[in-house]
């Protein structure tokens, strides 16, 4: 059964339709890849699934319509994603960037931490642990003190990724990981993508311009042009339709 | 995070001596002023907490401080509440204003923001204008000294130990609330809302929070404050006092507590040395009606050096010497 059905999302910006009747779907532990020329509405795909906008038609996940619902209670859902430039919370350090996105999770309120009262401090503790294991499939524990900002662009995008999953999703949003990445990045990103589906087994849609890492990784393609789906397929067929081409070359 | 090197343990020692000497060695009018820099630092670090953490603006700070001092006043003043009804009261009553005040920050930010917690401010400020001339107490209300167990809590030296305390406590209070999931989310919509919404954080109750918290603990100082001085009157709380708070966290270096406690002495101090300067001076018959306006002058030109010249403070010009960066 698919985890999220988009079903015929439009959306528009005083006159200017950015989506028309966007559908795509994706499954239970499967790598769905997003690809389109840029300003075909990927992002904006993305931030009508998590709530910080409100489209026309449906986004249902495991057959709930979630279109209205705040960005914190999509979240709370298992809704997870990445940022197009990382977006890594400057004022944090790596590790509590991950642990900024398990606040859902951690249970313990203002009083509590205030006064350090055990419980707060157990669960603060148990958060850590789990947090430790995510920056190790990531490479990132010798990062843990470290503050984001004096991290390289392609790190800072990492801690992205992590703080993402450090969430606890059963959907995994990616936007553009790889765009600024060094090809030895992006090979180890390719490696954490991998690995994140094989251990974790969520359903992710990833944006993705690099056509050669879509070719290897994805299950299936979905194929955005001026704000309307243009075909959707696994990637050997879609790659090689000519619509598709066009859409490409028309721009790149 | 605490890193302990000798050179920050010396320092934290020396510090630790000085305060603990002070009362021993120092004389009743300086003592004031210590007990005055204590008082503002618990209202520099509830500020902090808001506006250098949680990123939110507030010009309702004086407002707060008198809501609390008004809340202790008027309970000592109509049912002769003691000092242990007194202060939660106030802090009570800063909790529910953090609220009030806090709402507006859902909708509105940065100079909106600021506006309307200048309203609330006058809102305040009339309230208690009011209380004062219903009731009579046109010149302000007076509060007896609380007094524990027989002991009447009256002058600078008994008032020390116990203001040292509270401050300390505060910043306890503070930094274990910052290094919780409270504190990260405040980092993370200080930073941008949006990514901290779509990671699960419900901004409009974080934001609340700040406000909440902050307000309670800057009602409890300005209740602290009108039993230290043991009279309230709503002219101590001009808008003059908010800009010396925001001045405070300004001057102290934004995002940090030490910043906050840096940034309070030395507002608290400068018109006391503006003063013993211009004593100093030959002509200093003529300059004493002018020393409030050099004071204000003097304040807004260091401020704007320190937002032009030095954006991260007296924190930021200690973090340069030492060469390192600091904790929080
Ligand atoms: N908040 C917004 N206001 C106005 N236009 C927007 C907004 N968000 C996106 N757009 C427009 O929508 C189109 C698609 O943007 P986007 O989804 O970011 O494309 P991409 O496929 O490159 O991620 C662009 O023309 C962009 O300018
Ligand atoms: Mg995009």
């Amino acid at each position: 059964m698919s985890e999220l059905v988009v079903d015929k999302i439009s959306l528009s910006f005083g006159g200017l339709q950015v989506l028309n009747e966007v559908s795509l779907s994706v499954a239970e532990g499967e790598l769905l890849a997003l690809i389109g020329p840029n300003g075909a509405g990927k992002t904006t795909v993305f931030n009508c699934i998590s709530g910080l906008y409100r489209p026309t038609g449906a986004v249902r996940f495991r057959g709930q319509d979630i279109i209205g619902k705040k960005p914190h209670d999509v979240a709370a859902l298992g809704i997870a994603r990445t940022f197009q430039h990382g977006e890594v919370f400057a004022r944090l350090n790596v590790a509590d960037n991950l642990m900024a996105a398990r606040h859902l999770a951690i249970g313990s309120n203002p009083l509590s931490e205030m006064l350090g009262l055990p419980g707060a401090r157990r669960q603060e503790r148990a958060h850590r642990a789990q947090i430790a294991r995510i920056l190790d499939l990531c490479d990132l524990t010798g990062l843990a003190d470290t503050p984001v900002t004096d991290l390289p662009y392609g790190t800072q995008k990492l801690v992205g990724f992590a703080r993402a999953l450090a969430l606890g999703p059963s959907l995994l949003l990616l936007d553009e990981p790889s765009a600024g990445l060094t090809r030895e990045e992006r090979e180890d990103l390719a490696y954490y993508i991998l690995k994140t589906k094989a251990e974790l087994g969520i359903a992710m849609i990833w944006i993705e311009h690099d056509m050669q890492m879509v070719a290897d990784l994805a299950d299936r393609i979905h194929v955005l042009d001026y704000g309307r789906s243009l075909a959707d397929g696994p990637p050997g067929a879609v790659l090689n339709d000519p619509e598709v081409i066009k859409a490409y070359l028309g721009t790149v | 995070m605490s890193d302990l090197s000798p050179m920050r343990v010396v320092t934290a020692l020396i510090a630790i001596a000085a305060l603990i000497a002070l009362p021993f060695l120092a004389s009743g009018a300086t003592l004031d002023i210590a007990n005055q820099i204590l008082l503002a630092t618990i209202g520099a670090i509830a500020l902090m907490l808001l506006t250098g953490f949680a990123g939110q603006i507030s010009l309702g700070h004086a407002g707060l401080l008198a809501a609390g001092a008004f809340t202790a006043g008027i309970l000592a003043q109509e049912i002769a509440a003691p000092f242990w009804i007194g202060i939660p009261a106030a802090a009570l009553t800063g909790a529910l204003l953090g609220v009030i005040f806090g709402l507006p920050s859902l909708r509105l930010r940065g100079i909106y923001l600021a506006v309307s917690t200048l309203a609330l401010h006058f809102l305040v400020v009339y309230v208690g204008g009011e209380y004062e001339t219903r009731r009579g107490f046109s010149t302000g209300i007076l509060i007896d000294p609380p007094v524990v167990f027989g002991f009447e809590f009256w002058d600078p030296v008994a008032w020390y130990p116990v203001l040292l305390f509270v401050a300390v406590i505060v910043w306890l209070l503070a930094r274990n609330l910052l290094r919780s999931r409270t504190g990260r989310a405040w980092a993370a919509i200080h930073d941008t809302e949006p990514v901290a919404a779509a990671l699960g954080i419900n901004v409009a109750r974080t934001k609340l929070w700040a406000f909440v918290i902050s307000s309670a603990i800057t009602a409890m100082a300005g209740a602290l404050f009108a039993y230290y001085r043991g009279f309230v009157s709503i002219e101590a709380f001009s808008l003059f006092v908010t800009i010396q708070y925001v001045a405070m966290i300004i001057i102290g270096g934004m995002g940090s507590l030490l910043g906050a406690v840096l940034g309070a002495a030395f507002v608290t101090v400068l018109p006391h040395a503006i003063e013993a300067a211009s004593a100093l001076l030959p002509s200093s018959g003529g300059l004493a009606g002018s020393i409030f306006a050099m004071n204000y002058a003097a304040f807004g030109l260091i401020m704007i050096a320190f937002l032009v010249f030095e954006p991260g403070g007296l924190v930021g010009i200690l973090r340069r010497i030492g060469g390192k960066r600091g904790t929080r």
